[in-house]
């Protein structure tokens, strides 16, 4: 009965996690050497050859590759520095509710309020303004659709900090990280020491695998990058849809050339660190 | 447990069973020729599927609050509104033929030239049906801003909507002389760094097609079917203008607007001094709402700016065509039209033409067109240029990313 159960679960999973997955996948790899699509007229590596070549995939991955890694460096560091210092303050309801607050809005919420913050004509140009600070709109600094990419890591960082603020909480009671470090105290461990030798191999060790995802969730993120980004480099997703979205109705496989190179990227990276390492990381 | 396998599976088969099932209803072609009367009738009670661009709030209103109502109290029709412009709808209707689905979802969309170039090179257009509507007797089909759209002749594929003309838009107490040609505009935008830029969209394209004439010699340039060697002579001497200038456009010319309502954004909030579009440039209403300040006024390039219409078409494998028809003659119906028309509302300029109207519906028209803020189609009349062949600007969306935005 028990096997049973476990078949159909794992039908269940192939039925909606994986079926519509491989078609989507396999449909976009038709489209993309022209076997399919209305406007195309059978296979030819043509698609494939002018992504390659022209390099904007490579570019817009490389500055979507920098501007997730930034993020999660970013948040990654302040959140371990938020647990360390405000451990304490944290467990306050009301500390908690402004933590809980940022994971309820969404991310296309996050973008305009950004937008809405930091553009030229935003909020904090208009105080800026009226300081006197600046006498015109354009002389505030470029904070978003900006080269540095600032607004989108900025609304990355609000985004994604809480979450690890609150996962760092949970592992270090459930790791019992507090005891460890009075241990360590007590054989002669100065606060230095227990932050580098005790608190951040734990905490590392245990929530690594959940870095590495929320990294490549925002490699592929697209609400945010939409409306804060700029024309050129675009991040991944920005430039897939765009790409399958044109007018020119020949040159729709482009979109689908790079759909699926960014998939087998991101499958094969997948593949790589999680495959050869869940031992250990469940053994530890 | 066998159950649940039981359930899974005849759920499968049905899903198997119901693609295999569609039936076409294969009278539409007998709707080409039929009778009105008949069409009418065929048309009574159905449901008919809409597909249009609901950006506007006054478009929106139109549609939900007048339109709406209207066929349904007139003929009974359901009429239901998507969401989807251009690359949208094409999508559906590529995605829908691939999977051979002869019932698609939608049955009328609102296009113009670029969309209908498209769905004609994938067939996606069931036509021609508008000599079939009652109300198209009163549209001048020998005005050839309405019966070639983007160099393409329409005939009888698609049924004109409305007619307007690109306009720059400006505010006169900021800018009391707003630049007319290429020249000025450089001088004006070296003295006032900043405050201009190309939306990276149909709009922006469209201005860059208005740009591309008058660096030809004239407001007839791009006339004709397509030409290679043209748009290359022309284009490079566009780019070359672009890039030699662009330091001094919005942002340093390091990104620009991904489209109009962004760009109506920047010039409302003071970063641009110099925006654009379609519709006279779309200012009553937003002058009405208090986007726009009142000081703000629309013309014309003296080299000219591109005037069109736009459509109504009815797809290939819509399930109600008759519906659709009805629904389409009532909107190019005077009452329709006069209603759309209004100043103060959607604001947009009938398609009908004024000598094949009664007197009374005539005076009608001549009040509603009274704008406070913005220039009239009229107006601006001297200096229209019509729409180039569409394979310009999809080769301008392109090259402008290439050369300008990628540079």
């Amino acid at each position: 009965m028990r096997i049973k159960k476990l078949n159909i679960g794992i039908l269940l999973f192939v039925l909606v996690g994986v079926v519509p997955f491989a078609a989507a996948f396999i449909y976009a790899l038709l489209y993309s050497f022209g076997i399919i699509g209305v406007a195309n007229d059978g296979f030819t590596l043509q698609f494939w050859e002018s992504v390659i070549t022209s390099g904007t995939f490579f570019k817009s991955f490389g500055y979507s590759f920098l501007i997730a890694l930034v993020a999660v460096a970013i948040s990654v560091g302040g959140a371990l520095w938020i647990t360390l210092k405000f451990r304490q303050q944290l467990e306050t309801r009301f500390m908690s509710f402004i933590i809980y607050l940022p994971l309820a809005v969404p991310g296309i919420v996050t973008g305009f309020f950004t937008f809405q913050l930091f553009s030229k004509g935003g909020f904090f140009a208009r105080i800026s303004h009226k300081l006197g600070f600046i006498t015109e709109a354009s002389q505030f600094p470029d904070l978003v659709n900006d080269g540095l990419a600032i607004g989108i890591i900025f609304s990355f960082l609000t985004m994604i900090t809480p979450f690890f603020v609150l996962l760092f909480l949970n592992v270090y009671k459930n790791e019992r990280v507090e005891e460890l470090s009075i241990l360590a105290q007590s054989l002669g461990a100065n606060a230095n020491q227990i932050s580098r030798r005790v608190f951040l191999p734990i905490l590392l060790k245990k929530t690594w695998v959940l870095i590495v995802l929320y990294f490549i969730f925002l490699l592929g993120a697209y609400e945010v990058p939409l409306i804060l980004g700029q024309e050129s480099p675009q991040m991944l997703s920005v430039l897939i849809i765009q790409e399958i979205k044109q007018y020119d109705l020949d040159k729709i496989s482009e979109g689908y050339v790079v759909a699926v190179l960014y998939t087998l990227i991101v499958s094969v990276a997948a593949i790589l660190l999680f495959l050869p390492k869940r031992k250990r990381a469940y053994a530890t | 447990m066998k159950r649940i396998k039981f359930i899974l599976f005849g759920f499968l088969l049905s899903l198997v069973v119901q693609s295999c099932g569609e039936k076409s209803t294969n009278n539409d072609d007998k709707l080409k020729s039929a009778p009105w009367e008949d069409i009418e009738a065929i048309a009574e009670g159905t449901t008919v599927n809409f597909m249009m661009w609901q950006g506007s709030t006054a478009i929106n209103d139109y549609i939900n609050n007048y339109v709406v109502p209207s066929v349904k109290g007139k003929y009974n029709i359901n009429l239901q509104i998507s969401g989807g412009q251009g690359p949208e709808i094409v999508q559906l209707v590529m995605g829908e033929k691939q999977a051979d689905i002869e019932q698609g979802q939608v049955d009328m969309v609102w296009i113009n030239g670029e969309t209908f170039f498209q769905l004609r090179k994938v067939k996606g257009l069931w036509g021609p049906f508008v000599e079939q509507l009652p109300n198209a007797s009163l549209i001048n089909f020998e005005d050839s801003y309405i019966s070639t759209d983007f160099q393409q002749p329409v005939n009888g594929m698609e049924a004109p909507w409305s007619i307007n003309q690109f306009a720059i838009v400006y505010d006169f107490e900021k800018v009391p002389n707003p630049p007319k040609n290429i020249p000025e505009l450089k001088n004006f935008i070296k003295e006032h760094p900043g405050t201009f830029t190309i939306s990276n969209d149909f709009t922006g394209m469209t201005l860059l097609k208005s740009f591309m004439a008058e660096l030809g010699g004239g407001p007839n340039v791009l006339d004709g079917a397509f030409d290679e060697n043209k748009y290359k002579q022309l284009s490079q001497k566009l780019w070359k203008f672009i890039n030699d200038n662009k330091q001094y456009f919005w942002k340093e010319g390091s990104t620009f607007p991904k489209e109009q309502s962004k760009m109506n954004q920047l010039y409302a909030n003071g970063e641009l001094l110099i925006a654009y579009g379609f519709n006279e440039g779309g200012i009553e209403d937003k002058v009405l709402t208090g986007l726009y300040p009142e000081s703000t006024k629309g013309y014309a390039w003296s080299n000219g700016t591109i005037r069109n219409s736009n459509y109504l078409g009815i797809l290939y494998n819509s399930p109600e065509k008759a519906g659709a028809m009805q629904v389409i003659n009532f909107l190019l119906s005077p009452e329709a039209q006069l209603k759309k028309a209004d100043a103060k509302g959607m604001d947009s300029n009938t398609v009908l033409a004024m000598d094949k109207l009664d007197t009374e519906w005539k005076d009608k028209f001549l009040d509603a067109r009274k704008r406070q803020y913005g220039p009239t189609l009229k107006e601006l009349e001297v200096n229209a240029i019509a729409e180039p062949a569409p394979e310009y600007m999809i080769r301008l969306y392109e090259d402008f990313r290439k050369n300008v935005i990628e540079n």
